[in-house]
């Protein structure tokens, strides 16, 4: 069964690749969800998930042709979909820089309770206090991804992968309080 | 009653009734950390933000906006860009020799009539 949906995958994105458009809407609507949830926890900004979103699936569209390996698919549309979103939060930052009073909105992530939830507002505090590389590792874990695909998309080491998602865990714990008692 | 005793019961009450009612479910929430349902409802609302009609515009976007140019799109630019370097340079390099060699002749020159006035004095 795994196999099988692995071997579809392939195929569509061997479609996709000759540049068949209905293969193209269809590998879009296949991740299109799992893609903006992983820009949201990456920006905790929901005014940024479709924007970001289709920036990623557009990088997508024009650079599948290039994919060595159709199996790889997902690895390497969450690696689009990780360095489109750092690259985002570093614009984010200069812009603060060079225009501390302007677009302020720009700078004020959702207050707790915008969302639903206090585990939920819980976890995009925690995950607010983080890193962009240690939300997109712990990210990653989440979309399912093994150390040696993140590894891969991070171009490093099976063991740097488990060092850093070590620590990166236990940041999140730390600041994780469903109470918002800081 | 010993006060004591009786006091130290009092001073437990009071610090219990501190603590919140699901006091130890969030504790233990806090140890374990976010939990599967708290990241699946993370994702859920990141999903929610995709509006219907989403593949369709990220399709369009993609045909409409140009894409990054080709590898050999980049080598023609950069030949043609080091070809007019090159030829700025050599005319560049013409003219200032060209300047040399006429500032050269003309101090030859002052130089030759010089010569010339010297001998028809002696």
């Amino acid at each position: 069964m795994e196999s099988s949906s692995t071997s579809e995958l392939a195929e569509l994105v061997r479609r996709a690749q000759r540049g068949d458009e209905a293969a193209q809407r269809e590998l879009i609507l296949a991740y299109q969800h799992r893609v903006a949830g992983f820009v949201y926890a990456m920006t905790n900004r929901s005014d940024y998930v479709e924007d970001l979103s289709q920036q990623v699936f557009i990088k997508m569209v024009r650079a599948i042709d290039r994919l060595q390996a159709p199996a790889q698919f997902e690895s390497w549309l969450f690696r689009l979909a990780r360095n489109t979103c750092i690259d985002q939060l570093r614009r984010q930052k200069l812009r603060r820089i060079f225009l501390p009073f302007g677009e302020e909105h720009e700078n004020i992530p959702e207050p707790p309770g915008a969302v639903d939830s206090e585990e939920l507002d819980a976890l995009r505090h925690a995950l607010a206090q983080l890193r962009p590389q240690d939300r997109a590792l712990l990210a990653l874990v989440q979309e399912g991804r093994s150390h040696a695909e993140i590894a891969a998309v991070l171009a490093t080491s099976v063991a740097a992968v488990k060092a850093r998602l070590h620590r990166a865990r236990e940041h999140l714990r730390k600041h994780y309080q469903p109470e918002h008692e800081t | 009653m010993k006060p004591e005793p009786e006091a130290w019961r009092a001073l437990q009450r009071h610090a219990s009734d501190q603590l919140a009612p699901d006091f130890a479910a969030r504790v233990l929430r806090a140890a374990r950390g976010p939990s599967d349902a708290s990241w699946a409802a993370l994702r859920a609302q990141g999903a929610a933000q995709i509006r219907p009609g989403f593949a369709a515009r990220v399709l369009q976007a993609a045909r409409r906006i140009p894409g990054s140019p080709s590898l050999a799109d980049q080598f023609v630019l950069s030949m043609g860009t080091a070809a007019v370097c090159v030829l700025l340079f050599l005319l560049f390099q013409a003219g200032m020799a060209r300047l040399e060699d006429d500032r050269n002749l003309e101090s030859w020159q002052q130089i030759a009539d010089q010569a010339q006035d010297d001998d028809s004095v002696v």
